[in-house]
């Protein structure tokens, strides 16, 4: 029991960490959320726990993002108030450009319904069209559907970025 | 010949099609060249998505050992206890407010016919119950014949009044379940070789009188100070922590005033056992001498502000309030067990 949790560990935490990243967008945050979901899983000792590790991962962050959202409301009744950004610190050029092409993928990410944004990072996290289809609701048929849209949507946003910042930077 | 849809093709790359259906595809997709273009394009597409979306990586980091988590599990298991027993704590408390009421009522019922007047203001009393419903043991002692023909005068008093007590007068049933809870409850917790003497203490019926020497302070600040020895109950909104300066630096007495949820204010108490005496008998017309009687001696004269100490080694823990002494004895003795177990 506790070596097959243990196991899921080893093979999932990172692909857990990554899903929550996707959500929550802080490194730091997206560890502490991964570990708090295994130490969950620990006494929790659930039955499916791989698809039972993503579900409740998806809970956190969505928590972690109501938390945020009033936090946010709050913070602007005190403006002026330096918000804490993701870390932009000054970097190498490789890091700008990294985090350029990040920006880009995750602006093309948030053009997708919210469905089909939570499919297609189950399924980049590693979850089986049955997993996904007990997770969503969705009929397993559907899973290759939605992902189908999903990947279709996903690229062309990003397609249309790159057009977009190409003829910008003609321009300029 | 029909050929295959966009989105079975992306099931089929990703191993989400039965047996049985991926052998239709492929004995299609063997004959088919613009099948085969499409699946092509298909690959290609999940190819780029995966791609993308492996940009959207924190940076790689190295997670924790297993243990760290297992133990951290078993710190979370253990909190989760502890609320429980929090939890307990409150409930053992709000038992022993109702039993000690009970009790004490029905002590105070006593020889002097005092009953009657002092049914109609006290909230729960399981005298009237046991007047309109006959108890076994009313029928055996004496005073339980006492406590049967007493309420008479209770009747005959302002009918609303009288009614509102009897509609929420516990039922001899629900006080002997409390004491038999009770009785449990001090199994669960044998009270250790300590002196328990309960006292009437004028300060329990005010505020403290304390002066210059004592210092209130924040509750954290207080937890900081004294750790685990502080004394309190878990559960009940905190209204005050005094702490009396010390020189030598020994451990100070402290006292803790906490509001129970009817509003009545109990102070817990530690300290060096002198000290401890010494603060309980201030007050008017007070000495030592007479505050350690055995315990019910002057229980009958004021069954109101009581305080209940007791003593290991030579330190004092005390609990005082306007409360019976049977709701006094029982959290002490449970308060006594919790200090000590940690």
């Amino acid at each position: 029991m506790t070596d097959d949790l243990e196991h899921l560990y080893q093979s999932t935490y990172t692909a857990v960490v990554r899903f929550l990243y996707r959500k929550v967008w802080d490194a730091e945050r997206a560890e502490d959320l991964a570990q708090e979901v295994f130490v969950r899983a620990l006494s929790h000792r659930p039955e499916k726990p791989r698809a039972w590790v993503f579900a409740v991962a998806a809970n956190l962050a969505r928590d972690e993002a109501r938390a945020a959202m009033r936090r946010k409301r709050h913070l602007t009744l005190l403006k002026g108030d330096p918000i804490a950004q993701p870390t932009l610190t000054p970097a190498a050029d490789d890091t700008v450009e990294h985090d350029e092409q990040m920006a880009q993928v995750q602006e093309a990410l948030s053009t997708l319904t919210v469905r089909d944004r939570e499919i297609l990072l189950l399924w980049d996290a590693g979850l089986s069209y049955p997993e996904i289809a007990a997770r969503t609701g969705l009929a397993v048929g559907a899973v290759g559907t939605t992902l189908a849209r999903a990947r279709r949507r996903l690229v062309d946003a990003h397609d249309r970025q790159q057009t977009r910042t190409g003829t910008d930077a003609a321009h300029s | 010949m029909r050929h295959i849809p966009e989105d079975e093709l992306h099931a089929y790359l990703d191993q989400g099609l039965s047996r049985t259906q991926c052998v239709e595809i492929e004995s299609h997709l063997a004959d088919c060249p613009s099948c085969q273009a499409l699946r092509d394009g298909i690959a290609a597409l999940r190819d780029r998505t995966t791609a993308l979306l492996a940009r959207l990586a924190p940076p790689p980091s190295v997670p924790p050992a297993f243990e760290v988590l297992r133990k951290r599990a078993a710190e979370a298991a253990s909190l989760r206890r502890r609320r429980l027993h929090l939890l307990a704590w409150a409930a053992s408390v709000v038992l022993a407010v109702g039993l000690g009421w009970g009790a004490s009522s029905l002590v105070r019922s006593g020889p002097r016919g005092q009953l009657a007047a002092r049914a109609v203001f006290t909230p729960a009393t399981p005298v009237h119950a046991a007047a309109s419903r006959p108890s076994p043991d009313s029928s055996e002692s004496p005073r339980g014949t006492t406590v049967a023909a007493a309420p008479a005068p209770a009747a005959a008093a302002p009918p609303p009044r009288a009614a509102r007590v009897r509609t929420i007068a516990s039922s001899p049933t629900d006080s002997s379940r409390a004491a038999r809870r009770a009785a449990a409850l001090s199994v669960l917790n044998p009270s250790p070789a300590v002196e328990l003497t309960q006292l009437d203490s004028p300060a329990a019926r005010g505020d403290i009188e304390l002066d210059g020497m004592w210092r209130t302070m924040s509750w954290d600040g207080a937890k900081a100070a004294a750790g685990e020895r502080l004394p309190h109950i878990d559960g009940l909104p905190v209204m005050r922590v005094q702490v009396q300066s010390n020189e030598q630096g020994a451990r100070p007495v402290m006292v803790v005033a906490q509001r129970l949820a009817s509003g009545q204010v109990i102070r817990t108490i530690e300290g060096p056992a002198t000290d401890v005496t010494q603060l309980l008998s201030r007050g008017p017309m007070s000495d030592v001498d007479s505050l350690f009687l055995p315990g019910g001696a002057k229980r009958a004269a004021d069954p109101a502000g009581h305080a209940m100490a007791m003593q290991v080694g030579d330190r004092m823990l005390a609990i005082t309030g306007d409360l019976p002494s049977d709701s006094l004895r029982a959290m002490i003795r449970r308060l006594n067990a919790e200090m000590r177990s940690k």
